[in-house]
């Protein structure tokens, strides 16, 4: 068991690779990459030159190039001592086209051209624009670089190797003083009275590396932390899991006392202080609060994250499901032919066929009518408005339940083996709960995984339908708006949650009918 | 029985008269007597035998006649009174009043003051043309792989990986990367819909296949010598044709489904199908008056889905020859 279980996680880690190959071969190969810019304002603002230089920086940045400036390199010299500062200054100033270069500066951009095209890079030269005669166009400054198209595996590598960090007392690169990881039973957050254990890190990027509060799930950590990939235009430079799971809505101030002594209401979260270089001195609203360069804190507010709006409607919408649609499933095939079954077959008929778009906006009118709010408001403390999402989500499964239990029921009923145990004088209630629904419930048991796991993902339509700010349209979203760090970020995510699902439902399907082993040897 | 020959002869009738004599043929008692059984006959013999199937397939003609037919007999311009703002969003009432009655104005007016009956056929006709074509490609193409992949071990290893791969590449990102790449086109869509739609219908035929595969008729067969191809057209395929046409209507009313739920997300065709009017009057959901624009075109979606699914089902039941005792 545990070597077929080995052998599982293997294969589906390396189809959830293939996954992310895949899903990368087509949005950075098959995808206009000038498309990202679409919904960047920054991008607008920039011209001629600068604006092809700021493309591609940000394409290095969201993994499209390989990329250096002339002035970088001529930086590196500098730092490994081959050249001097004079020299390097006076190597730097190219001319504003390639015939105009002086001479001291024409070997080191031959020998930058060279270096460059050795290593499969392009150089490009991009002559000054001028407005004038004599006056430089804005963003017109002549420019040397080089770059290449990054290829696809060592972008895939890169993708993988940032996949987990580990936080370390090395992270930081400058100097903080005396590094080191310290142990306190008593977080000084609380006054350094009440029991609250911590591990607080010194040059480390989190300052707080594990501690608790509060929130579920009481005790938290930042020691280890998925990079799932950065976004673009979404939300922009943040990691795709702190859009998940970073708390929405108001700010929620609370009396915080800030390491300097300072106690004021305010809604930082001082558990989440991350290194910022250089925020501490000079800047008057930290200094009056921090006392290291741990200023950068996340924030309390009132509502749940995406994932945490998502996975509430889903799992709440799962348990609904089964508790009614298995009764039912299990109703409609004893009823079977007769009145019952005939209107629960009318309803899997109507979930079955009808645009699962269309019976969502028939929920939400017949909600509407009975009075309960039809969209999602992050501000209000009603559960109300959970309902309308949660039975849009429930009435489909519950149909897709019945369906596939009636289906199963009726196919055990008609068995042999039923006839069998009803010749050698079993109880017809015997033979139902003994027999037929033991043996009906083992394909409905593979599912249950598949669907707990599946409400972390979201739903698109109920959510975009309800207006509720969770995860399901993340994905669409991140389509829409050309986000590929996103896109790939999210696809990983699916691909995992799909493939973990199947493995967990065949290993509950084996626990739950000892006839099905996957030791032994396959047909 | 001695007493019973000589009572024939009572009536006069001679043992030449009563008898015959008839040659021995090898080939003659080799042939079993049976009732002549005509598959497709008693097809529709199990099928029109229930009178609600005759109902459905009348309101299956109705719904094909609107779809196909009446979008080619009236002369329909989405934007003929695109100027007129009086002409826009009308209750039928109203709009009888302002155009006379016809059968164009029963549903009202839509956002540019085109008739909204006319519009929501519109859409279903390029709806259900989509999903018909795709089904097409696709059921072909994964019936036919499906046969060759349940009877190939070879090719199970390699395609089950594919499938456990293609699978978790969301269908969503795929299809928006070819409408991007391409143009959102009819042709497009269709393209979109294919690309790996036949993959999960060759799935789920290879496992048809395996199970029969397997069973004790055809291990007998084979013992026998049958060749493969007559194992798979005469006993495989009549257990197959049941499936099909059920997994067909699954698969219609799915594409039309498909086509609603990305139109609703801005990645449909740029054709008005029912997904896209769907999607564009759903600000009238809730703006009293506008209701008809808005509950025509899902009414008619789900209408169409369901008719086409029931008669699929129950023609899906009747093709399965146990049924057919």
């Amino acid at each position: 068991m545990t070597k077929y279980l080995l052998r599982r996680i293997l294969h589906a880690a390396i189809s959830v690779c293939i996954v992310v190959l895949i899903v990368m071969v087509m949005i950075y190969s098959m995808l206009d990459r000038n498309q990202i810019f679409a919904s960047d304002p920054q991008f607008t603002k920039v011209s001629n030159n600068d604006k092809t230089l700021y493309k591609y920086r940000n394409w290095k940045d969201f993994g499209y190039v390989d990329y250096y400036t002339y002035t970088d390199w001529l930086q590196e010299l500098a730092a490994k001592g081959e050249i001097d500062e004079d020299t390097r200054k006076a190597a730097s100033a190219i001319g504003r086209t390639a015939e105009g270069d002086k001479d001291e500066v024409k070997p080191y951009v031959e020998r930058f051209t060279a270096e460059a095209e050795a290593n499969g890079y392009t150089v490009i030269r991009l002559d000054a624009i001028m407005q004038t005669k004599s006056k430089i166009a804005p963003g017109g400054q002549q420019k040397l670089f080089a770059t290449r198209d990054r290829p696809l595996y060592t972008r895939l590598l890169s993708y993988f190797g940032h996949l987990v960090t580990v936080d370390s007392i090395h992270s930081v690169t400058e100097d903080v003083g005396e590094r080191g990881i310290s142990f306190t039973l008593h977080d000084p957050l609380y006054g350094g009275e009440k029991f609250s254990p911590a591990i607080i890190g010194n040059g480390t990027l989190h300052k707080y590396l594990l501690y608790c509060d509060g929130k579920f799930p009481y005790v938290h950590q930042n020691l280890v932390s998925i990079n799932l990939g950065k976004s673009y235009s979404i939300n922009k430079n943040i990691e795709v899991t702190t859009t998940m799971t970073k708390a929405q809505g108001s700010f929620v101030n609370t009396l915080v006392t800030y390491p300097t002594g300072l106690t004021e209401m305010s809604a930082d979260d001082l558990h989440s202080a991350i290194y910022q270089s250089g925020s501490l001195e000079g800047n008057v609203l930290n200094e009056a609060r921090f006392t290291d360069n741990y200023t950068n804190v996340l924030t309390n507010k009132s509502g749940m994250s995406r994932w945490g709006y998502s996975f509430t409607i889903g799992i709440i919408s799962v348990f609904l499901a089964y508790l009614i649609g298995v009764p039912m499933g299990i109703w409609v095939a004893l009823k079977k032919d007769k009145l019952v079954d005939k209107i629960g077959t009318a309803y899997i008929v109507f979930i079955m066929a009808v645009p699962s778009l269309s019976y969502i906006l028939i929920f939400k009118a017949l909600g509407n009518m009975a009075g309960l709010p039809t969209t999602f408001d992050m501000e209000s403390k009603s559960k109300l408005m959970f309902v309308l999402p949660v039975v849009s989500l429930a009435l489909p499964s519950i149909g897709g339940l019945m369906r596939w239990l009636r289906r199963y029921m009726i196919d055990q009923m008609n068995a042999d083996y039923v006839k069998f145990a009803r010749s050698g004088g079993l109880s017809e209630g015997e033979i139902f709960s003994r027999h037929i629904l033991k043996n009906a419930a083992i394909p409905i048991v593979h599912g249950i995984p598949g669907a707990l796991l599946g409400s972390l993902v979201g739903a698109f339509i109920t959510e975009r339908v309800y207006v509720v700010p969770g995860i399901g349209g993340l994905l669409i979203n991140a389509i829409g708006a050309y986000d590929n760090g996103v896109i790939v970020g999210v696809t990983l995510f699916y691909a995992t949650i799909t493939v973990v699902s199947m493995i967990l439902g065949d290993v509950l399907m084996s626990l739950v009918d000892p006839r099905i082993s996957f030791t032994a040897k396959a047909r | 029985m001695d007493q019973e020959l000589r009572s024939f002869e009572q009536y006069g009738l001679s043992d030449e008269e009563l008898f015959s004599h008839v040659d021995h043929s090898a080939l003659e008692s080799e042939k079993i007597t049976a009732p002549r059984y005509s598959y497709w006959r008693s097809v529709f013999r199990v099928f029109f035998h229930k009178k609600v199937n005759i109902v459905i397939l009348c309101v299956l003609a109705v719904v094909l006649a609107f779809t196909y037919i009446y979008p080619a007999l009236i002369d329909y311009d989405p934007f003929a009174n695109l100027m007129d703002s009086t002409a826009k969003h009308l209750r039928p009432a109203q709009a009888f009043a302002r155009f006379g009655p016809s059968i164009h104005f029963i549903l009202g007016t839509g956002a540019a003051g085109q008739p909204t009956f006319d519009a929501v056929w519109n859409g279903a006709r390029i709806s259900l043309s989509l999903a018909l074509i795709c089904a097409a490609i696709n059921m072909t193409i994964g019936v036919l792989l499906g046969a060759v992949w349940g009877f190939s071990k070879k090719m199970d290893l390699i395609m089950t990986e594919v499938v456990n791969t293609i699978g978790n590449v969301p269908y969503t990102l795929l299809i928006a990367v070819l409408v991007l790449v391409l143009s959102p086109s009819f042709w497009t869509m269709v393209l979109a819909l294919t690309v790996t739609g036949w993959l999960f219908i060759a799935y789920f035929f290879r496992t048809q296949v395996i199970i029969i595969r397997d069973r004790e008729y055809n291990l007998a067969s084979r013992c026998l010598g049958t060749p493969i191809t007559r194992i798979a057209t005469k006993n495989i395929l009549p257990f197959m044709t049941s499936l099909i046409v059920t997994q067909l209507a699954i698969e219609i009313p799915s594409y039309i489904s498909y086509e609603v739920f990305l139109a609703f997300i801005g990645m449909g065709i740029s054709d008005m199908s029912l997904g896209r009017l769907i999607g564009a009057a759903q600000s009238a959901m809730l703006t009293p008056g506008w209701g008809f624009e808005f509950w025509s075109p899902v009414i008619v979606s789900a209408i169409v889905t369901i008719v086409l699914y029931v008669a699929g089902q129950n023609l899906g039941d009747a093709s399965d020859p146990r049924t057919h005792m």
